[in-house]
């Protein structure tokens, strides 16, 4: 947890209905859109294990969004990366999710750690947070997610083109080690 | 029709004392008890603070964690996500005709 003025935490929790593999494999997949992490897609620098640089691309892979590490990697428990939105010049933070069984469905809870206060990455991933959540249960509950995020989504892939050039997939390298 | 399972966050939410508290978990996340207590002082005791922590927690308002003897707060927005898809986006299609 943070414990300076100078950063600060942000602990999101939801109950879902479904099997932990399943919300595991949404939070995790490859080689196709997340729609619960706003339709981007995780690209990584070799396998899914603590220490294998990843990131959070458009569909069409020419824009990075978050660029971070996997630093714990626990199938279908843990999985935690450091988070660098790549428009930002701001501080690196990191991002974990926790699976737990409980009943007929899973605890899941977000926690992002050193948000460096006061920043947009701060205000983006305080936000950001609540609609991971809300579209992970609605995807794992229902199939996909509510209508105005999949609204939300189609303007983000017509939008694309509106991106800094510093996203660019060119300037981010995803390399292994 | 399927419970959508909000009645204890639309409990939750309809006091106004609880809704400040919203509000200071907003601005302080990763506050203490005491903090809230302290904050409305001249409003309630720590007892009732207690009780209206406690319906915030079980709205999914709220998350707790321990550190060290303290317990830490934090409002999440979670619940209030599902509310507006599950009625601002089903249901903005009335406005206009209002």
């Amino acid at each position: 947890m943070a414990d300076d003025n100078n950063s600060e935490d942000a602990v999101f929790r939801i109950f879902i209905k479904a099997d932990i593999q399943r919300v595991w494999h949404e939070l995790t997949k490859q080689g196709e859109a997340q729609g619960a992490v706003f339709n981007a897609w995780l690209h990584a620098a070799g396998g899914l294990r603590a220490g294998t640089p990843i990131q959070m691309r458009t569909g069409t892979g020419k824009h990075v969004i978050v660029d971070g590490r996997i630093e714990v990697f626990d199938p279908p428990y843990r999985f935690v990366h450091t988070h660098r939105f790549t428009q930002f010049d701001d501080p690196v933070c990191r991002v974990s999710y926790e699976l737990k069984p409980v009943g007929d469905g899973v605890e899941v809870t977000l926690k992002v750690l050193g948000l460096p206060s006061g920043t947009r990455t701060a205000r983006s991933m305080s936000t950001g947070g609540a609609s991971i959540m809300a579209a992970l249960k609605a995807i794992c509950e229902t199939g996909r997610p509510a209508l105005g995020t999949r609204l939300t989504y189609w303007l983000f892939d017509h939008a694309e083109f509106m991106l800094p050039a510093r996203t660019k997939s060119d300037h981010w390298p995803l390399e292994s080690g | 029709m399927e419970s959508d399972g909000l009645d204890a966050t639309f409990f939750a939410l309809a006091s106004d004392l609880r809704r400040r508290m919203i509000d200071l978990l907003k601005r302080e996340g990763g506050c203490n008890v005491n903090r809230v207590c302290e904050f409305f002082s001249a409003e309630v005791g720590r007892h009732a603070v207690m009780k209206h922590l406690a319906a915030l927690e079980r709205g999914g308002l709220l998350v707790t964690a321990k550190d060290g003897r303290d317990k830490r707060l934090w409002l999440d927005a979670t619940p209030l996500q599902l509310i507006h898809e599950r009625w601002t986006t089903e249901f903005s299609a009335y406005w206009p005709r209002a």
